[in-house]
């Protein structure tokens, strides 16, 4: 299959993004339909430790997960849901797992959906198998394994399929945590890049095989990590407006999946998201304030700007005071989407958008370049050279930056030290080459001491 | 677009409380008067490798003992930077940076001198079985390493057997484990069991993703550590003779 790559805006103006409401939605399911004028929970749930220890314990789990779900769901008069289950390893590395899960799960979901006529779907998400103990091997046996995974649960009952893939990870790993903004743009622009490319066009082929749909993927093993070691605002691990450019270079390295055959609800944990649905108008679905089981960030209301699903990011299933988490989160999500969904009804969504993107615009650089306006001058420096893998994350880099220091001189404030980082940032990022296959070469001389990097991996 | 004052529904209180000097300007206050000892103490600061080497050059052309410069040098400038990191002045990757440096700056002292330095302590560190996340044991396995503790890293996916034998070989003060997901965390109970089994009393530091503190408590064993920060602190009240109950009743902090 051939790459599309994106060279124009899918939304002529930001103005028209909101949640609810995408350019192409997606049918999946019983009877669900993302990006088509309604907003749905994505509920996302992690076993509880013991559970892993067989396949029987882990399948009686995810049966009581889902049902406990719908239950909920019916229970309060939620019209729809999507389920989202993100393999343990187990799952994937024995693909007959994940199957007999996914079949289990979707058989649960049937029995709702015949009885109560909710609209319901399955996501999968098989866990990214390829790190080795002590490189990544991304096209190795444990490729085929996972590809043979995304088979069993496409052809199981998994009517979504997704991955949080790990290309460039070691790379981006050592060099986030020195300032390394090269080494950044190199593992999330290019080497995740061709990554994405690489698999997701194996995962669209098995998709259409098996007429499921190929949902898409999340920067979550890089641009997620520098969000997390960033933290609060008191946290002192990694400056805020490097954890932006992690992002904003995060953008064309999700697309990627789509310019391979994916067709969205983008995953949940890729905050990038707003900036895809710009450029390629694919319904998405995005965490935050719902997620907090999971983690903090600095977005919570603002990530819902533009949703199709509203997810949880991930919770361990146990008991609270109100019921099973899956139930405590999944009822909460649920009325923040017919919270949503009222508005859409009422002809307010662009209202409680702007009320969502405002109310977090300002709290930290990181939600200021994801506000849906700037997230939409990210998408435009991408597509201006969206055939060249470099130069568009290179763009998205120095636009981010560009946006903070803009906004720094007007109602966002920043620290001497967020300022001076960012200068130190711009001034790096306008340090580096223009041509691709320069940037490139002075990357791999640079990592040919580093143990753990493969250049094969990536076709090197 | 809505008009707002921002300053009305949030508080950016990195900006309200951020401290009036420039890391620099803190920095050349504490740094030692002595000329040799202030220019590697200096550069270990600065991270800057080469410049680490080249000041220990200097030093030991002027007669400093190689061996001497570890403690009276090199330590001296990475407790500089712990001092501000932990004062909020400066972040982690300076830290990381400073400390790269400082273990270079150890190698060439130790090179030079053909005698071996005397660490504070050994420590043990690994990512469990089945994970391969392993940024949160690199933080830690540096931040270790710049407080003057020798560390063997298992490096990631390790299997309980190598954890075990690597106790039993290395005799370390402490272990160290992370893991990101719930099913994976689930080998620190394992360890736990046969660390105990063998009447081994060292304590496991445990952190990571899904890592929760009541998790990590049901383990005779077992300290949670939420900061990457905390565990060379842990490691310093271990050497001062705290036992299990007491470093949680220090460390936990939920």
């Amino acid at each position: 299959m051939s790459l599309k790559r994106y060279n124009k805006m899918a939304y002529d103006d930001f103005e028209d993004m909101v949640f609810g409401h995408s350019i192409y939605p997606v049918k999946t399911g019983f009877d669900l339909e993302i990006g088509a004028g309604y907003t749905s929970a994505e509920v996302n749930y992690a076993p509880r430790p013991t559970a892993g220890e067989s396949k029987e314990k882990l399948i009686v789990e995810y049966q009581k997960i889902t049902t406990d779900v719908l239950q909920r769901m019916v229970q309060v008069g939620f019209p729809s849901v999507v389920l989202e289950t993100e393999h343990v390893q187990q799952m994937t590395v024995n693909p007959s797992w994940g199957a007999e899960i996914a079949h289990e799960q979707k058989t649960i979901m049937e029995e709702f959906y015949d009885e109560y006529g909710i609209k319901c779907a399955l996501r999968h998400t098989p866990a990214d198998i390829r790190g080795g103990k002590e490189s990544l091997d991304l096209r190795g046996d444990s490729y085929g394994l996972l590809l043979e995974s995304f088979e069993e649960v496409a052809s199981n009952g998994a009517d979504m399929l997704s991955i949080e893939s790990l290309g460039g990870k070691s790379v981006f790993d050592s060099s986030i945590i020195r300032n390394d903004l090269s080494g950044v743009l190199f593992s999330i622009g290019i080497l995740g890049t061709l990554d994405v490319e690489f698999i997701w066009e194996d995962i669209s082929k098995i998709a259409k095989k098996h007429d499921v749909v190929a949902a898409g993927d999340t920067d979550c093993s890089q641009a997620n990590t520098a969000m997390f070691i960033a933290g609060g605002l008191l946290d002192r691990k990694l400056a805020h407006t490097l954890a932006v450019v992690a992002r904003a270079v995060s953008a064309p390295r999700s697309l990627a999946a789509y310019e391979a055959g994916a067709v969205g609800p983008g995953k949940d944990c890729g905050y990038e998201n707003t900036i895809i649905k710009a450029i390629s108008g694919v319904p998405i679905s995005q965490e935050g304030k719902g997620s907090t089981c999971a983690h903090s960030d600095v977005m919570g209301n603002l990530a819902m700007q533009c949703c199709d699903l509203w997810s949880n990011e991930s919770v361990e299933y146990r008991g609270e005071f109100g019921g099973t988490s899956v139930q405590c989160w999944g009822e909460t999500l649920s009325y923040d989407c017919s919270m949503m969904n009222t508005a859409i009804e009422a002809g307010y969504a662009k209202v409680f958008r702007d009320v969502f993107m405002v109310s977090d615009r300002y709290r930290d650089p990181q939600a200021f370049i994801l506000a849906f306006d700037n997230a939409y001058r990210i998408g435009e420096s991408i597509v201006k050279d969206g055939n060249d893998i470099y130069l568009r994350a290179k763009n998205a880099a120095i636009e981010a930056c560009n946006i903070v220091d803009e906004g720094s001189r007007g109602q966002l404030e920043l620290s001497r030290f967020e300022k001076a980082s960012l200068a130190k940032a711009i001034k790096s990022l306008h340090s580096l080459t223009d041509e691709k296959d320069v940037f490139i070469e002075e990357n791999l001389n640079k990592l040919s001491t580093m143990e753990s990097f493969r250049p094969e991996n990536y076709g090197y | 677009m809505i008009d707002i004052n921002p300053q009305r529904i949030l508080t950016r209180y990195n900006v309200k409380v951020e401290k009036e000097m420039t890391p620099e300007e803190v920095a050349e206050k504490l740094f030692p008067v002595e000329k040799n000892i202030r220019e590697v103490a200096k550069a270990v600061f600065e991270g800057d490798e080469d410049e680490v080497v080249e000041s220990i050059q200097n030093a030991i052309n002027n007669g400093l003992d190689p061996l001497n410069l570890i403690n009276n040098a090199l330590m001296v400038g990475m407790e500089i930077v712990s001092t501000l990191y932990d004062d909020g002045v400066l972040y982690l990757p300076d830290v990381i940076i400073s400390a790269q440096a400082m273990i270079e700056g150890i190698e060439y002292c130790k090179e030079r001198s053909g005698q071996e330095h005397e660490y504070k302590g050994k420590i043990v560190s690994y990512v469990v079985e089945g994970d391969i996340h392993d940024i949160g044991k690199k933080i830690v396995t540096v931040l270790l390493r710049a407080k003057g503790y020798e560390v063997v890293d298992l490096g990631k996916d390790v299997c309980v057997e190598e954890v075990i034998a690597a106790v039993k070989r290395e005799n370390p003060i402490m272990l160290t484990g992370t893991s990101l997901m719930t099913t994976t965390m689930i080998g620190f109970q394992d360890v736990n069991s046969r660390l105990l089994e063998s009447d081994i009393n060292v304590p496991v530091v445990c952190g990571g993703g899904a890592v929760t503190q009541d998790f990590v408590s049901q383990y005779e064993l077992g300290l949670y550590c939420e900061e990457a920060s905390d565990v060379p602190k842990i490691a310093d009240a271990i050497i001062n003779g705290l036992n299990i109950g007491q470093l949680r009743k220090e460390f936990h902090k939920h």
